[in-house]
């Protein structure tokens, strides 16, 4: 019994490393949305999976919430937001790393969240010991794709991608914080999307582009 | 030393692989046929084809040196050798003593570089064409490959397919999660080596941007015959190392009739799957840019990195 559910939760992490690189290896926004879509659900099922092993059932809430707001609501709201916003500001063409060189960094990336879980003390829980470096390598594949995307709607995936993994963090470690500092937190995120949306909104409207690197110029008038 | 049995079993391996492939080539083609709402011909139309083929005089321009003549025969022959390997309805193939999963990736390569060649020979402009891109992609799906291969061989100790394919059908996935991983690179480098989809369109001859078929241009008859044979074989013995290694279900480990049937059975159902998998999906993406397939290359690559970490971390 032991056996499979720690088989169980390997192939779940396995699952949602290959879920998260969706993310990093696609170039189109609806990829990205429709790749953090299916991250979100199989996070919930990691969720899930954590609250049958534990017995704690203040987790399947949050893993319902999780289903709820992440894979439903906010990939929504992203999606309608914008779907005024013209297809050049969608397509991350021209990244600071190539694609293919984009990958392999973030294989290597995932070594390394290995590498450094290893060197932490506590590997006595089994829980933490599986999903500890997922969600570590989810949050280095979200700053990847923050710093390495050059339009602010891409980098808004990034962002996403590392809320997911800091969420899969604290299961990890603490066993799910408590319900109600979870739920604020959806909710926050909720919020952030939006606001992060409109912003997006009115950068494609004032400035006919949506690469975070104008915002650096100073203007002169 | 091999016993008269183990001789048979292994003849018998090899030579259900050759006769089946065509077939295999059969399915997919139907499948896809039907998703595009056509009819296509019928499943045993490679058969025909092969037949017809293998009664027409051959054309060979004069402008081609013995290289065009006799490269499809070494194409056969290289790729016919590695289907001695190959474990089918039993979980080990008696002649793998002699080669491992190397070996056949070796055959497979010595293949392609005579089929290069000879797409060089005839100095046809399409011919070149497709020889700088197999180049291209064979450099880049190689060490893919072997990756892949190596994620399952620390997995189950050792190359050898006989002794990967009797580990697998004795233990469960579950255990063994950077299997995913492998099966999905091993899968990308199937379609590439297969030239299926996003890597090159198997189903045209008037494409400018054909990679297999252009260097398959010049031949006609016999040799075309042999050809095409010997790239559906190649198709089946990647189809085969990915269900002996992936999904060893229901492979049974000593021989007897039950058992031989029972293995048979199993075999082909699951290769069916594979290859109405493998045609459904060919019909549902468009074909790459010649240079955005490293990207995919890259995944295949990554994703057996991420498999290595899995294990030895």
């Amino acid at each position: 019994m032991e056996q499979i559910q720690a088989g169980l939760m390997e192939i779940s992490g396995a699952v949602l490393l290959i879920a998260t690189f969706g993310v990093i290896a696609r170039r189109g926004f609806t990829d990205w949305l429709d790749a953090y879509r299916l991250q979100s659900v199989v996070l919930a099922g990691v969720a899930a999976i954590t609250a049958y092993v534990t017995g704690i059932w203040e987790i399947y809430i949050a893993a319902i919430l999780t289903l709820g707001i992440k894979s439903i609501a906010i990939p929504k709201v992203l999606a309608h937001v914008t779907g005024r916003l013209g297809m050049e500001y969608k397509t991350e063409t021209n990244p600071y790393l190539s694609l293919r060189a984009s990958i392999m960094v973030s294989a290597l990336l995932v070594a390394l969240a290995y590498f450094l879980v290893q060197q932490l003390p506590f590997r006595t829980d089994t829980v933490a010991g599986i999903y500890l470096p997922v969600s570590l390598a989810q949050f280095f594949l979200g700053l990847l794709a923050l710093v390495n995307r050059r339009t602010a709607l891409s980098q808004v995936v990034g962002l996403l991608v590392i809320e997911n993994g800091l969420f899969l963090f604290t299961l990890s470690l603490t066993h799910g914080v408590s319900l109600i500092i979870e739920m604020g937190i959806f909710a926050d995120i909720l919020v952030g999307i939006v606001i992060s949306s409109i912003l997006l909104f009115r950068m494609s409207r004032t400035f006919d582009s949506l690469d975070v690197g104008n915002l650096e110029n100073l203007r002169d008038d | 030393m091999l016993s008269i049995s183990d001789v048979v079993i292994g003849i018998l391996q090899a030579a259900v692989i050759m006769a089946l492939s065509p077939l295999v080539t059969g399915i997919m083609r139907k499948t896809k046929a039907r998703t595009q709402k056509r009819a296509g011909a019928g499943v045993l139309q490679p058969y025909y084809d092969i037949a017809k083929l293998l009664r027409k005089d051959e054309v060979v321009s004069d402008q081609s040196s013995w290289i065009f003549r006799v490269s499809p025969w070494i194409n056969f022959v290289a790729i016919g050798t590695a289907a001695f390997f190959i474990p089918v309805f039993l979980a080990y193939s008696p002649f793998g003593l002699a080669g491992d999963l190397l070996l056949v990736i070796g055959l497979f390569a010595l293949a392609r570089f005579f089929t290069m060649l000879a797409g060089l020979d005839v100095s046809s402009s399409f011919g070149g064409l497709g020889s700088s891109r197999e180049m291209m992609l064979s450099s880049l799906l190689e060490p893919a490959a072997f990756l892949a291969v190596f994620v399952v061989a620390v997995t189950y100790g050792g190359t050898n397919i006989s002794t990967i394919t009797e580990a697998a059908s004795g233990s469960a996935l579950l255990p063994h999660p950077q299997l995913i991983f492998a099966a999905i690179a091993m899968f990308v480098v199937m379609l590439g080596e297969t030239g299926r989809l996003p890597f090159d369109n198997p189903a045209t001859h008037l494409e400018l941007t054909m990679v297999h078929e252009a260097m398959a241009l010049e031949y006609s008859g016999k040799s075309l015959a042999l050809v095409e044979w010997s790239q559906s074989i190649k198709q089946l013995i990647l189809f085969a190392l990915i269900v002996d290694m992936f999904v060893p279900w229901a492979i049974p480990q000593y021989p007897g009739p039950m058992a031989v049937g029972l293995g048979l059975s199993a075999f082909v159902v699951k290769v069916a799957v594979l290859a109405a998998g493998v045609a459904f999906l060919e019909s549902s993406v468009a074909k790459w840019r010649l240079f955005r397939l490293p990207d995919l290359v890259s995944v295949a690559i990554a994703s057996s990195m991420i498999g290595l970490v899995f294990y030895y971390l």
